[in-house]
């Protein structure tokens, strides 16, 4: 990456650094591994992607139904389906060093151990800029220390952590004792709503506008808290939102579902940012 | 990184060429020119078009320019006029596949979920804007339910050559009863059968597939399931389906399934 003065370091303190030509990427759980939108989104006018969930081993996810439509917004539930953190690094690890931009995976801190074990098999993925730590919700500060850890004793790369919500404020000062170099605000907040097709109740993520000035305030709190680089995320459907995320004291915004019901937008908002149009070249540039 | 998508998916703004409102659907044609060549019968395109999310639209006409879709009056897409503008994502999924060789197409539907169908329908020989249908040399065959005449699709507007055998709840026009009832007779008849229907009728269909039929082949019976469509591209995982060789999603490995591959629950 050319370093044009612009770009931004979301791990300063640690010695690989993290930097990015432009703060927007999308957000984990919204881009798939950085193929599914390889057609719709500019993504050498990000500045990076992130992918995933992982975790150690392969999950089924959850049964069907995963989604059902809400005001405003959808309600998701996937139960982190994938297939497993060896399975991943096997099929994508070689269309990552292809990335234009850095590529974070985003690991599900299921566990300590199974956290470790993510991070050690991505240590040794040249291609991976960063890890992303998910924290299951209702994780108390000991617990949350524990994974966070284990994570940055078993990677190579910088570690953002990113929050739940609702507890974002209350832990992020031990996460980053605990060694996170960025934190991610915040999560998708979790909902329940009943699916008349299925006759029972599903609960999942929320994904939609209103999600907006929850994350919002969320973000000034863990900004008055910690000195590390925050990444904002929830809501942000345009360039205003974002920047919103930015003066609320974000270094970096995530694009959670605005992505899916307009992937162009992703790389609109990058570009409307104003940083990134020329720093990346074009990923056959890179390719080749 | 282009190399490994397997959806040629574009994102483009069409144009809304024609809108009919006379008959019971609301037919509007939709020029997209590189989306409506990669259409086929079952594959789908995400319209922007007022809900949160996109609305999966499914090809009722498919032409080398433009395609036609079918939709109730209350649908968001009845209000679109001509010269408008959509921003669609497609074309998106995995559509009906009915080999050269087949001779006797059976399709199944409801009349809500009709529309899906109907171009499998049309002659292989088409009029200049349309592609080949795929029923040149073959006999075609429609089994049609609806609970009752008011709200039967209007056969009149049906391809002449189809075959159509109505069944009602009410008997009201047609047979009285249940589709399940004729359809064993048809997927005797059948070398390949085509459904969209309500997902919850799927079992018993596939049950009466497996008892009249001695080793259907894969393909064999293609049913339409279409759960919530989140991204369209794979990417959220939201639209998954249970089958025989486990959780499949519908957007990029449907929307259509074999149906004796499809599980109890949707």
């Amino acid at each position: 990456m050319k370093d044009t003065g612009l770009s931004i370091n979301l791990a300063p303190e640690h010695k690989a650094g993290l930097t990015l030509a432009n703060p927007v990427m999308p957000a984990a759980g919204c881009f798939g591994w950085g193929t599914e939108y390889a057609h719709l989104v500019k993504i050498e006018h990000l500045g990076a992607v992130v992918v995933g969930p992982v975790t150690a081993g392969p999950r089924r996810g959850a049964s069907p139904p995963r989604a059902v439509d809400i005001p405003g917004g959808v309600l998701l539930h996937t139960g982190l389906a994938n297939p497993g953190i060896s399975a991943v690094v096997r099929r994508y690890s070689r269309t990552w060093t292809r990335c234009p931009v850095p590529v974070l995976v985003h690991v599900a801190g299921t566990s300590p151990d199974a956290t470790a074990s993510c991070c050690h098999r991505l240590a040794t993925v040249e291609a991976v800029a960063g890890i992303e730590i998910g924290l299951p919700d209702g994780t108390g500060p000991e617990d949350v220390c524990a994974i966070v850890e284990a994570a940055a004793a078993a990677a190579r790369q910088p570690i953002l952590v990113r929050l739940p919500l609702f507890s974002a404020a209350q832990l992020c000062e031990a996460t980053v004792e605990a060694g996170a170099n960025a934190l991610t605000v915040s999560a998708p907040p979790r909902g329940t709503m009943w699916h008349e097709l299925s006759g029972r109740f599903v609960t999942g993520r929320l994904y939609g506008r209103f999600v907006l000035p929850l994350a919002l305030h969320a973000l000034c709190r863990v900004a008055e808290q910690v000195a590390v680089p925050l990444v904002g995320c929830g809501g942000i459907h345009n360039v205003e939102e974002a920047q919103a995320a930015l003066r609320a004291g974000a270094s970096a915004v995530q694009i959670a579902g605005a992505v899916w019901r307009d992937p162009g937008r992703l790389s609109d908002i990058a570009r409307a940012l104003g940083r990134s149009s020329e720093l990346n070249p074009p990923p056959g540039e890179l390719a080749a | 990184m282009l190399e490994y998508n397997p959806v040629r998916m574009r994102q483009t703004d069409a144009l809304i060429t024609g809108l009919d409102n006379s008959g019971p659907f609301a037919r509007i044609t939709i020029a997209a020119p590189d989306v409506a060549s990669e259409l086929t019968s079952g594959r789908f395109v995400l319209a922007e078009i007022g809900n949160t999310l996109r609305t999966p639209l499914f090809p009722a006409r498919l032409g080398v320019e433009a395609f036609d879709i079918l939709v109730p009056p209350d649908h968001l897409a009845a209000r679109l006029q001509p010269g408008a503008t959509i921003n669609i994502l497609g074309p998106l999924g995995q559509g009906f596949e009915v080999p050269a060789s087949v001779r006797r197409l059976l399709l199944v539907a409801d009349s809500a979920h009709l529309p899906a169908l109907l171009d499998l329908a049309r002659p292989r020989n088409p009029v200049s804007s349309e592609k080949p249908g795929p029923s040149g040399d073959m006999s075609v065959a429609l089994l049609l339910s609806a609970p009752s005449a008011a709200e039967l699709y209007p056969v009149w507007l049906l391809p002449p050559a189809l075959e159509i055998h109505i069944v009602t709840a009410d008997g009201s026009a047609g047979r009285g009863g249940s589709p399940l009832d004729l359809f064993p007779d048809l997927a005797r008849w059948a070398d390949c059968v085509c459904i969209a229907g309500k997902p919850d009728t799927y079992p018993a269909l596939a049950h009466i597939v497996r008892e009249v039929r001695l080793g259907p082949g894969p393909g064999f019976a293609q049913a339409l399931l279409v759960p919530p469509l989140v991204c369209g591209v794979g990417a959220c995982q939201g639209c998954a389906v249970e089958t025989a060789q486990g959780i499949k999603l519908a957007c990029t490995e449907g929307p259509v399934f074999d149906l004796l591959t499809l599980g109890a629950r949707m």
